[in-house]
């Protein structure tokens, strides 16, 4: 052993001894190991918190897509689901479960449970606040508010409403604002951009008529007619629930209502085509796109 | 025996606050948990001598086992974990033992020699004959390996630096340490049923090291 180490001329215990009293040596404050433990406890518990908001956010925006009448806005199933999947949220849940796993490993106590008891008990933890919070309608508040507050987020109002508000995909988001001379045939309608557009109601339903007249934000369904004159021809009629509770019997209830309208619509183009036939056999001059009813044409008809 | 300073401050009615010299032996206090002897430790640093001196061997010997061969090295070490011992004092959480608490610093002390010193723990002997014979005939309730009696210390130390460091730190602490299994989650900072399993696999591994050397043999 080398004979200039100190440890071979004191024993460990003295060499310990005078380092603590050469170098004033003190335990750490009972403090700073408790402040330190209450951060990691205060950052699981944040965690929790941020993971139930994503939780709530992501719960109300899965309730409140219009799974009903997809094909009105999209092209198809698959690219309904993909932008309809709350991946930002979902992905900041995930994140958090792992926090907050992370979090309570490192409290005193934490190794004891296993990852698996940990991470499940994070992710129910966030599940119940989650659901709790959207049970008091704080998902859509939060969603909303963040879609006020940052430009950059997309809150699903702002999705629904760059959704619904194209025109020149026949879609409309607003509301009655007056009724013509013809009031069974044409309404005023003023969209979220205030422009003001004439509404052609003819293929409209009495209920679909009915929801128009009530004067509350709805969606359009329909066809363009004269983007520079704002003609609009509607073919379906549908409630804004971005701001209320919508149950799955509802949204059912919305589908079996938009597949019987489709159905209309086809047997009305069936009707029409036998119509085209007898006029063609009976007089070719006749023949005229505007026989033929505007909603079965549509795009979302169609699919 | 009081001093005679000591007598005229009793009989002036004052308690004299007995202090301990550095040179000075501390009367042992063996009827003192280790618990007991960290709270006075709190209040005077001398009682950490009586921890130094409860725990110096086991853990020069735990130290070594890790890998850390060189008797100063393990002076460095041992040194390095009773420093942080007296600083992280007020971190001890009494629900847990106090020696669980002291091997953890001393685990974790060792893996950081190791890293600092960039080398592996290797060729030291673990234990010596007479552990390894009551190793070999440990009868666990996981236990579902039958070694053959006849190895010798030397294969089995070989074979113990094979296997998996995760495994050999466990079987160390059990079978060598003699620690039970929430001891032992309480050093390495594993869950109980997580000890169980790597007891397991550890000694099927280590069966499956020592099959195989004496398949080469």
């Amino acid at each position: 052993m080398n004979e200039n180490n100190p440890h071979n001329k004191k024993n460990l215990k003295d060499t310990l001894l005078s380092m603590i009293e050469a170098e004033n040596v003190r335990p750490r404050s009972r403090m700073f190991f408790r402040g330190r433990e209450c951060a990691i406890w205060a950052l699981w518990f944040a965690s929790v918190v941020v993971g139930a908001l994503a939780v709530a956010i992501s719960v109300f925006v899965v309730t409140h897509r219009q799974y009903g009448i997809y094909e009105a806005t999209h092209e198809n199933w698959f690219t309904f689901m993909v932008e309809v999947l709350p991946f930002i949220w979902v992905i900041v849940f995930g994140l958090m479960a792992f926090l907050a796993s992370y979090n309570i490993k490192h409290t005193k106590r934490g190794y004891r449970y296993s990852i698996v008891t940990v991470l499940a008990s994070s992710i129910v933890l966030s599940f119940a606040g989650g659901s709790a919070l959207q049970f008091f309608g704080l998902g859509y508040s939060i969603d909303a508010i963040l879609g006020d507050q940052m430009p950059m987020y997309m809150s699903q109002e702002k999705i629904e409403h760059q959704l619904w508000q194209q025109p020149a995909e026949g879609r409309l988001i607003g509301r009655q604002v007056a009724a013509t001379v013809a009031t069974s045939s044409v309404v005023v309608f003023q969209d979220t951009t205030g422009s003001r557009w004439r509404i052609e109601i003819q293929e409209l339903l009495p209920a679909d008529i009915q929801l128009l007249a009530s004067g509350e934000n709805v969606r359009l369904l329909g066809q363009t007619m004269n983007e520079q004159a704002r003609v609009f021809h509607a073919c379906g009629v549908f409630s804004w629930t971005m701001n209320r509770e919508v149950t799955m019997q509802q949204m059912s209830e919305q589908r079996e209502s938009f597949l019987g309208r489709v159905k209309e619509m086809a047997q009305r183009t069936e009707g029409s085509i036998a119509d085209l036939e007898k006029d063609l056999f009976a007089d070719a001059t006749r023949i005229d796109e505007k026989t033929m009813p505007v909603c079965a044409n549509i795009a979302a008809m169609r699919r | 025996m009081h001093s005679m300073r000591n007598r005229c401050f009793i009989l002036l009615g004052f308690v004299p606050v007995f202090r301990y010299p550095q040179d000075m032996k501390l009367a042992s206090p063996p009827d003192l948990n280790d618990e007991e002897i960290v709270a006075k430790t709190l209040v005077d640093k001398q009682f950490f001598g009586e921890i130094v001196d409860r725990y110096e061997a086991k853990l020069k010997r735990y130290v070594a086992r890790l890998g850390v061969r060189n008797p100063e090295d393990q002076l460095d070490v041992l040194q390095d974990v009773f420093l942080k011992v007296y600083k992280n004092l007020n971190a001890f959480d009494s629900s847990l033992q106090f020696s669980s608490w002291i091997y953890r610093i001393t685990h974790n002390e060792a893996i950081s020699w190791y890293r600092k010193k960039n080398v592996r723990p290797e060729g030291h002997l673990i234990a010596d004959s007479e552990e390894l014979i009551g190793f070999l005939s440990a009868k666990e309730d996981t236990q579902d390996q039958d070694f053959d009696k006849t190895v010798n210390a030397t294969e089995v130390n070989a074979a113990l630096l094979k296997i998996e460091a995760k495994y050999r730190e466990v079987i160390i602490l059990r079978f060598f340490e003699h620690k039970e299994y929430d001891e032992i989650s309480d050093i390495l900072k594993i869950p109980v049923g997580s000890v169980g399993t790597l007891l397991h696999r550890g000694k099927k591994q280590l069966a499956n090291e020592l099959n195989s050397e004496a398949i080469r043999m």
